[in-house]
């Protein structure tokens, strides 16, 4: 096994830091060798907010990783999230001198008019995802290149974000002499592992709940159509508990692992929870409507957030979606949450993990892994017939991106 | 003169003072209350501004006494006077002391908005400026001195002159239309004169001043943003955004904005400005949420550094702030004493002598939504709600509490 057929993905998470390590297997499979991974300290809803301490904590995960593995990691494909990562469809027009064959050139030119968009200053490109070109006025070619043609089109998905916090995550990573292969949208690539090609084509929503943001991304006739991130996630729900059932974080996050439900108190049978006596914890009983009450609340607040964006999104995505909604990320585990979820967003909602994919079973089997993993399959799929650009030259290049040219 | 009818009045002097009343007036074009001074009359010529009073030339006194009739039928059933110019030149260094003495003399609040000399324009420019300054503290109920040399921080050097002044008087402009907003809240939550002159300082005294606008459902960060970048709120040699409020005791907050304007905006705003300038720091807001739905939100931060006066002396309010009195009230627990009766506590000596001043938190009359771990982050605002705030407090949803076993 070549060394160039390894993959590590990082994911620097709101509750933890996960790094996963896959080798590349024959036909875009990838077979996971072993994951890293310690609780986040220093990152608040998906970014970073003290920078030695993040930095110590994706060291220990790095080291983990390759204890685990016997892999040395020196590149990695990273993860990132935040609320001030922005999305847009846009499309691009390139019209040639006088009919001829499309070249790769004419391929890059589109891609570069169609990020002639006007961003906030502060903002650098993640992301520019093809979405289907059109030549001379036949729409959804697959490939035009050496086809004949003079007005090339193409629409793009296009994520872009403050290039500072973006910076932060980077820095972070480079302060351990990693080198960044590239840096990936978290639910782009937890939507590779979670969802299948005919789901794509179908159209799916990816909500990807973690424990600082939820992410999420639309798949239209097999294309990226939106995207988003919403600085809400478990962290919410553990402090909601905390402050209403007045209990320690520490106490809170443990009973919404164990008792918590996002089901509709009025569904629930009701009861009482008793939390017994620790060293500096004076135990009580709890009402289980009232914790119910409390996760139910903020778990469909956060799916009609989801359902307005996407509502406001336009085109009907909604109505487009004829795989309906997949859940990944830590909490979706959380019993109940699909029900809640198909009742604001009126669809199919299934809660699942990364598939397609082989080696230690115990992790992909379990939903907060998804981005981590995904990301190894992302960096499989984008490198299968090319080099890939390092990180650095993706700067130079705007962060025009390979994903653009491979389209999905 | 139609000014005489203007509640409020802003008073441009001289020919930085004037400049600042065309971007106003361009600006707001119904602005009303506008009034241009100048001895210089082909800058009167072309001002945009409709009410106007020249000077005649030659020695200020002697022009001041000239104009003596006009300015005091300008002034006349004006409840308060913005005076924005810049010192150091002869005639705005002697024109707007007498105007803020004028006017002080007929009941009208004063607040003066001056900006100081760059230090190439000389050392004679920068002593009468100092010479005006001093009078203006004596007679003004407060003065923003913007300090034109500690703008220049954020002025490119490679910046043209004419650009360096250009900055110089958009700066000017926007604290005057801070002031000018500042002193005519209303209502709850205001800004009162006395919150004005304790947070403006007295003479040596610096203005730390930035401003910022923004729309969209971001509006409260970007505006945030945007005010925290400006220069003055930058300390010298750093390029932390609002790295100048570490430390003041009193920071002004002026929220603009539309209608739709919610409390939890209000209450993460003062929440990340006390952040930034620490726990002894006290924030005085006021608000004007007149302006229609979607309008965009502006924010205005002012504070001083450097007045020796301003540094620790807390002076007593001619007027009690509605945050202050509240805070009075809160401090109580038990018992339910009137506003006033504390203020009067307030002025008589107390046979314990006091060590130093306390510092206090001015708080807002609404309940206090708990933020919990996220209380020290960035807020999660959608739609003017902060998310942070847990779902069921914010829909008012009663709970069982937990009974101790």
């Amino acid at each position: 096994m070549s060394s160039e057929q390894i993959f590590v993905g990082l994911e620097i998470g709101t509750t933890k830091i996960c790094v996963v390590v896959a080798e590349g297997r024959s036909e875009d499979q990838i077979s996971i060798l072993g994951v890293g991974e310690t609780p986040s300290r220093g990152i608040r809803k998906g970014e970073i907010v003290d920078m030695a301490t993040a930095t110590e904590c994706v060291r220990e995960a790095i080291l983990d990783a390759e204890e685990k593995t016997n892999v040395e990691i020196g590149n990695v494909w990273v993860a990132i999230t935040g609320s001030h990562l922005r999305s847009l469809n846009n499309r691009g027009i390139h019209v040639l001198p006088q009919p001829g064959q499309i070249g790769q050139e004419d391929l890059d030119l589109v891609q570069t008019n169609a990020k002639e968009i006007a961003i906030p200053p502060q903002n650098i490109f993640l992301h520019t995802i093809l979405q289907s070109y059109h030549l001379d006025g036949n729409r959804n070619v697959i490939d035009p290149l050496e086809s004949e043609g003079m007005q090339l089109e193409a629409d793009f998905h296009i994520v872009h974000g403050i290039k500072t916090r973006i910076h932060n995550t980077l820095r972070c990573v480079e302060a351990l002499k990693l080198e960044i292969e590239d840096v990936v949208l978290g639910s782009l690539a937890s939507a590779q592992v979670v969802v299948t090609q005919h789901q794509k084509d179908l159209g799916v929503l990816v909500i990807d709940i973690g424990g600082g943001t939820t992410d999420y991304l639309v798949y239209q006739d097999g294309a990226v159509r939106h995207s988003g991130v919403l600085a809400l996630g478990g962290d919410h729900i553990t402090n909601d508990i905390s402050v209403g059932l007045k209990l320690p974080i520490a106490r809170a996050e443990a009973l919404k692992l164990q008792e918590g439900s996002a089901t509709d108190p009025a569904d629930s049978p009701g009861g009482v929870i008793t939390l017994r006596n620790d060293p500096g914890f004076l135990g009580c009983e709890i009402d289980r409507r009232s914790l119910e009450t409390i996760i139910h609340c903020r778990v469909r607040e956060i799916f009609e957030l989801v359902r307005d964006d996407l509502a406001r999104g336009g085109g009907e995505l909604l109505g487009v979606l004829g795989a309906g909604v997949v859940i990944t990320g830590g909490c979706a585990k959380l019993r109940g949450i699909a029900g809640v979820a198909s009742e604001v967003l009126g669809q199919t909602v299934r809660v699942t993990t990364a598939r397609n994919v082989g080696g230690a079973l115990q992790t992909f089997e379990n939903p907060q892994y998804s981005t981590a993993i995904g990301l190894t399959k992302y960096a499989r799929l984008v490198t299968r017939d090319l080099r890939p650009v390092g990180f650095l030259d993706r700067i130079a290049q705007g962060f025009g991106g390979i994903f653009g040219r491979r389209g999905r | 003169m139609s000014a005489a009818a203007a509640r409020r009045l802003i008073v441009g002097v001289g020919n930085a003072g004037v400049a600042v009343l065309d971007l106003l007036a361009m600006e707001e074009p119904g602005l009303k209350g506008l009034l241009a001074v100048n001895n210089d009359a082909e800058s009167l010529a072309s001002t945009v501004v409709r009410d106007r009073i020249a000077v005649p030339a030659g020695d200020p006194a002697d022009g001041f006494l000239a104009a003596d009739d006009e300015f005091g039928k300008a002034f006349a059933g004006a409840a308060s006077v913005v005076l924005c110019g810049g010192l150091g030149g002869e005639t705005s260094s002697f024109l707007i002391p007498a105007l803020a003495i004028l006017a002080k003399s007929s009941g009208i609040t004063v607040v003066a908005c001056v900006g100081l000399p760059f230090s190439f324009e000389g050392r004679r420019r920068t002593e009468l400026a100092e010479t005006a300054l001093e009078k203006l503290h004596a007679v003004c109920d407060a003065v923003a001195v913007i300090g034109n040399e500690r703008l220049s921080g954020g002025t490119p050097s490679t910046a043209a002159v004419g650009e360096a002044f250009s900055i110089a008087d958009r700066t000017l402009l926007a604290c005057t239309k801070a002031l000018h907003g500042m002193i005519s809240t209303s209502g709850p939550v205001k800004i009162t004169r006395a919150d004005l002159k304790q947070a403006l300082g007295g003479e040596g005294s610096r203005a730390l001043f930035g401003t910022g606008t923004a729309s969209g459902a971001n509006r409260l960060h970007e505006a945030l943003e945007n005010a925290l970048s400006c220069p003055l709120l930058i300390q010298q040699g750093k390029t932390t955004p609002g790295s100048a409020l570490v430390g003041v005791p009193l920071v002004l907050l002026l929220l603009q904005g539309p209608s739709d304007l919610s409390f939890a905006e209000v209450q993460t705003v003062v929440g990340e400005i006390e952040r930034m300038a620490g726990d002894r720091c006290q924030v005085k807001t006021g608000v004007l949420a007149s302006l229609p739905s979607g309008a965009p939100l502006t924010l205005s931060i002012m504070a001083s550094v450097g007045g020796a006066a301003s540094a620790t002396k807390v002076s007593a309010p001619t007027e009690p702030s509605k945050a202050s009195v509240i805070h009075s009230v809160t401090e109580d627990v038990g018992e339910k004493p009137s506003p006033v009766r504390k203020t009067a506590q307030d002025e008589v000596p107390s046979k314990r002598p006091r060590s130093s001043p306390k510092q206090t938190q001015g708080t807002l009359d609404l309940d206090t939504y708990q933020r919990g771990r996220f209380d020290k982050s960035e807020p999660t605002i959608v739609a003017g709600e902060d998310l942070d705030v847990p779902t069921f407090l914010r829909k008012g949803i009663k709970l069982s509490p937990p009974r101790r076993s």
